[in-house]
């Protein structure tokens, strides 16, 4: 195994990396390739946060059982990714945000992108689902308070998620397709992913009204039983 | 002598990431129609005949991105003929077929790469990065069977006391919804109960060990310095300038001197090595086998 066991060099690596090689890469990417392959560039990102996410999650002292409900949460995703034309991922990522905390909520959506594409095809989009996901668990964990309390709230949070998914997701296909970022092919994109993205919205507000509930009232259980 | 997807994971996913990277970066049509070529043929050498949808898919799919390209931009100065008052030009449609090319040479690449990084893999390459992913990982997958065979018994037991029932549409809904209720239940306890096993047992004490031992033999030690190597000549060659390739607004490339052909050479040797591997392979059994 590789693990880095020397204490100092991982600390400079979690200092380096967000503070210097990620704008590294971005500004010397864009000045080398003037507008061209822009794809390389924001993979090189997407990567990058990953592995810097991976590596804070590896630095804390997260408990066995939160780490047993976050695999049991991605698990749940895979799992409901072949349920035919609705995705509960997004939703299931917004639920484990909301209730466990960001990270988890991160964890949960990256996860199960790169578990789940091990069935449906890898490619290099797969770093991209995985930052989608994860932001989207993320920012569900960081507005945990008002989702929670607000119903309308988290049914329009899980509508925008989708819209954004979606979005996010084009902005790559456009990328990879052409050399630099084109309007024209962004909005064809779009307009081709349209019934997706209205699957998602669905799905998610679907989804997020069924479960949203339950899945708090059993999390809420589990943390009062066994104190997680 | 072993299969090229019995190498060591970490050498093939560094093979993988060259080859796809190198296809993705530079945009010279030899390179594109290198790594098309490359993913195809070891696609068909490790399936054979099979897989005729996915095929089929894809040819679909390069033409569809082939066509995309001219039919939208209307950059380039050579027009072919004139569609609705849009001008089609030699250099869009040039550039469409190479994307084209690119994209379902990185898919191929991609679709031989899934069926040989194994979920065991990936855990080994998630392992040396962080050992907690890699265990989170590992049980959402243990998790993933389970999880279907424990939902099937709560459907049988449902069924048993008379609750389920799939006559009328709504309560079809309801019983499942309750199955699904049942099963998170189960799931998240169940999950407790694993964890406080798990820290009994002593997990997070030492370092953790793996079912099956990936060694770096001398064979994989070999594919990475070679593929690494083959890279670097083709990322020289294109990082001087040598292989660049401008379609717009007219076609214009760089004429490939001694290190632009070595860069051609490179990768194409570079796409070929799996193929070459598994030749070699097949060869020395079938070799080995005629002299018993």
């Amino acid at each position: 195994m590789l693990v880095i066991k020397n204490q100092r060099l991982r600390n400079t690596i979690r200092v380096a990396v967000p503070f210097l090689v990620i704008p590294a890469v971005t500004i010397l990417g864009s000045i080398a390739f003037d507008r061209k392959k822009h794809i390389i560039i924001s993979l090189a990102v997407a990567a990058l946060s990953l592995l810097l996410f991976a590596a804070g999650f590896e630095k804390k002292s997260t408990g066995t059982r939160r780490m047993v409900i976050i695999a049991v949460m991605t698990a749940l995703c895979f799992a409901g990714r072949f349920i035919p034309f609705l995705k509960p991922i997004s939703a299931l990522t917004i639920i484990s945000g909301m209730y466990l905390g960001g990270e988890a909520g991160f964890l949960v959506g990256a996860l199960s992108a790169i578990l789940s594409n091990f069935y449906f095809g890898q490619g290099p989009w797969t770093a991209f689902q995985m930052l989608a996901w994860g932001l989207i668990g993320f920012f569900a964990g960081l507005f945990s308070e008002p989702l929670r309390k607000h119903r309308p709230l988290l049914i329009l949070y899980g509508a925008a998620a989708g819209v954004a998914y979606s979005m996010i997701m084009d902005i790559w296909t456009v990328l990879w397709y052409a050399e630099g970022f084109r309007t024209d092919l962004y909005i064809a994109a779009l307009g081709t992913a349209l019934p997706y993205t209205a699957s998602y919205v669905v799905s998610n507000v679907l989804f997020l009204s069924l479960l949203a509930g339950p899945f708090g009232e059993k999390l809420g259980r589990i943390k009062i039983k066994y104190g997680v | 002598m072993r299969h090229f997807s019995e190498l060591n994971p970490l050498a093939v996913t560094v093979y993988f990431f060259c080859v796809t990277g190198i296809a993705m970066f530079s945009s010279y049509p030899l390179l594109m129609i290198a790594a098309l070529l490359g993913g195809v043929i070891f696609f068909i050498v490790r399936n054979g005949s099979s897989h005729a949808r996915s095929h089929i898919f894809f040819l679909l799919l390069f033409i569809i991105l082939a066509l995309a390209n001219p039919l939208m931009s209307h950059n380039g100065v050579t027009v072919l003929f004139v569609m609705n008052d849009n001008p089609v030009t030699l250099e869009a449609t040039l550039y469409g077929l190479n994307s084209a090319a690119m994209i379902v040479g990185v898919l191929y690449w991609f679709r031989s790469f899934t069926q040989i990084m194994t979920s065991e893999k990936l855990l080994y390459i998630t392992g040396a990065l962080s050992p907690k992913l890699s265990l989170v990982l590992s049980m959402a997958l243990r998790y993933v069977p389970l999880f279907s065979k424990q939902s099937k018994k709560i459907k049988d037991s449902q069924t048993a006391t008379g609750l389920f029932s799939d006559d009328n549409i709504i309560d079809d809904i309801r019983g499942r919804m309750r199955i699904f209720s049942i099963l998170i239940t189960w799931a998240l306890e169940n999950g407790i109960t694993t964890a406080d096993s798990m820290a009994a047992r002593g997990y997070g004490v030492g370092r953790r060990t793996q079912l099956r031992r990936f060694h770096f033999r001398r064979g994989d030690v070999l594919l990475l310095i070679v593929s690494l190597t083959l890279t670097g000549i083709t990322a020289v060659a294109l990082s001087l300038g040598k292989l660049s390739w401008n379609f717009y607004p007219a076609i214009e490339h760089s004429s490939p001197d001694i290190l632009g052909i070595c860069g051609i050479s490179a990768y194409s040797a570079l796409v070929l090595l799996p193929v070459i591997i598994e030749t070699e392979v097949s060869l020395k059994w079938k070799y080995l086998l005629s002299r018993i």
